[in-house]
């Protein structure tokens, strides 16, 4: 009984917030626009979705977010198999050092990324913002990697070695498909973390490239129309929560840490 | 150990070390430098050494800051860590349909930054929100009163990453076997004391991330604090990193500079400090 009750105030605190934003993205908000004020339907939806800059916002969203997961994986996997796997030279140095970038505020080295990204003609583009977004993705992708690679028994590794797989045709034909949950929690970590940045990914889309934060934040002006900002809010929100759904399982696994 | 030594392994971080150059290690030497100039344009540079560390922590506005943003995030973790375990130990006897909880808790985690502000004002705007008649009833205003916007911020915040906590302190109460919980209940043991001396024990490591990420994230807020009251009313929520975001849109860039240094070094001296902490722990028995 109690404990149906700390639930429900648990539901009532998280989701209120997110109803409220779901009614006010069936609602029409602005006082003098083709609707009658509070009147409700898909026209905010409709808006979003016809309107151009939304439609290149969230392919731009997209993009980046596709290049930060792929990096993220790339430099994460063999990272973290290392760190699963071996003792060296170094590794708590290692530890210690990805601790610190996942802590850095953004808003720290948001100018001198700018200035140093300016120079290497990556303002505007994709690849910029994916770049930058590892700065916090890469830790904790090799974190939750790395106790997914360990709870994989060392044996499976010795087996795999003695029937004559060599170094990367273990790791990609074995290794790989033992650990795919851990890469779907620690892609969806990326996706989410990289998706809704808003310090990086506004200083980094000076004139275009705008991603889908920065482009809800330029729906705010002299007269706002906060029905058509909350539907914009809602579509963004989709992709995280279809990921979400398909991941509940192994959400808890990736946080086993080592010290 | 169980793991192979092996300082070949090394060679397995380099594309992981050189991403974090090119991003973390760069720009770290770029603020270094911007900091100790001052820099009207970016072809008129002057060397100033340490004026800009010397005007800053001589001024009383950092140290207000400093204060208000060691309180919020010695807030934010007296609210949210008991409260994440509370949650976590709620889900715990649910089973397989903890799983729902855990994605519930996580949803807040899904929202763009920018919106977690609007959001909440949304649901308490006096003519359209929820609560807004009711809290305006009451007296609520965030705007100029500043126990209230405090209130709000600290609840948006506690909304926002409770779902870490949870998630966190779920996956190490999961990973303590059933049978020590029975073992101490059959012991006569109460279910505080379970939790003091079965499960805290095998938790901390998983709570000590949690609490060095909250420290650090609620100590620099920027979004949410911004978005709600933009530090006011008259600075009462101008926390560290608003500071900073102003120097940086008033294009002082010497002194934004100068200003992230010390942040990352008081960042730095955190982590150093958890680590320490969490060491020197592990080597007890």
């Amino acid at each position: 009984m109690m404990r149906g009750l700390a639930l429900a105030a648990l539901a009532g605190f998280i989701l209120l917030p997110m109803a409220q934003a779901l009614i006010l993205s069936f609602t029409a908000t602005l006082p003098d626009g083709p609707h009658v004020q509070g009147s409700i339907g898909l026209m905010n939806y409709a808006a979003v979705l016809m309107s151009p800059e939304s439609q290149s916002a969230m392919l731009n969203s997209l993009a980046y977010v596709s290049v930060n997961v792929a990096l993220c994986l790339i430099c994460g996997l063999p990272a973290a198999y290392a760190l699963a796997r071996f003792t060296f030279v170094g590794d708590r140095h290692f530890l210690l050092l990805i601790l610190v970038f996942r802590v850095t505020p953004p808003v720290v080295l948001s100018l001198p990324i700018f200035l140093v990204f300016a120079r290497l003609g990556l303002v505007n583009s994709p690849v910029g913002i994916g770049l930058v977004h590892c700065l916090f993705n890469l830790p904790v992708t090799i974190w939750i990697l790395e106790s997914f690679i360990r709870s994989v028994p060392r044996e499976f590794d010795e087996t795999a070695f003695l029937d004559g797989h060599s170094g990367p045709g273990f790791f990609f034909r074995h290794l790989i498909p033992m650990i795919t949950p851990g890469i779907g929690v620690a892609a969806f970590f990326c996706f989410v973390f990289s998706w809704i940045e808003v310090v990086f990914a506004r200083i980094l889309t000076v004139t275009a490239g705008k991603p889908i934060t920065v482009a809800i934040s330029a729906m705010f002006g002299f007269q706002t129309d906060i029905g058509a900002v909350m539907a914009m809010t809602c579509l963004s929100l989709v992709p995280a929560v279809i990921l979400l759904f398909l991941l509940r399982n192994h959400l808890a696994k990736g946080f086993v840490l080592r010290g | 150990m169980d793991r192979w030594a092996d300082n070949r392994a090394f060679a397995l971080l380099l594309p992981a070390l050189l991403v974090l150059a090119v991003v973390g290690g760069l720009p770290l030497l770029a603020v270094l430098n911007y900091a100790l100039h001052d820099i009207f344009t970016l072809s008129e540079v002057y060397w100033v050494g340490l004026q800009w560390f010397e005007d800053i922590l001589g001024s009383e506005r950092f140290w207000a800051s400093l204060g208000r943003s060691l309180l919020f995030s010695a807030l934010a973790l007296m609210v949210q860590v008991p409260l994440g375990i509370a949650v976590a130990k709620l889900l715990l006897p649910l089973g397989r349909h903890a799983v729902w909880g855990l994605v519930l808790c996580a949803l807040p985690l899904v929202v763009p930054w920018n919106m977690i502000g609007i959001f909440w004002l949304g649901m308490i705007q006096p003519q359209s929100g929820i609560f807004g008649g009711l809290l305006e009833a009451a007296g609520f205003d965030y705007k100029f009163n500043p126990l209230h916007t405090w209130a709000l911020i600290l609840l948006v915040d506690t909304w926002h990453w409770l779902g870490l906590v949870v998630i966190l302190a779920y996956a190490g109460l999961a990973s303590v076997p059933q049978a020590f919980r029975q073992a101490a209940a059959i012991d006569g043991a109460s279910r505080w004391a379970v939790f003091r001396h079965v499960e805290l024990p095998r938790i901390t490591h998983a709570l000590a991330i949690v609490l060095l990420l909250r420290c650090v994230d609620s100590l620099m807020i920027y979004t949410e604090a911004f978005s709600i009251n933009a530090g006011g009313p008259r600075d009462a929520t101008r926390f560290l990193s608003l500071d900073l975001g102003e120097e940086i849109r008033g294009f002082s860039y010497g002194q934004a500079a100068a200003r992230a240094t010390i942040y990352f070094l008081i960042v730095l001296s955190i982590v150093w400090a958890f680590v320490a902490a969490t060491r020197s722990r592990g080597s007890q028995p």
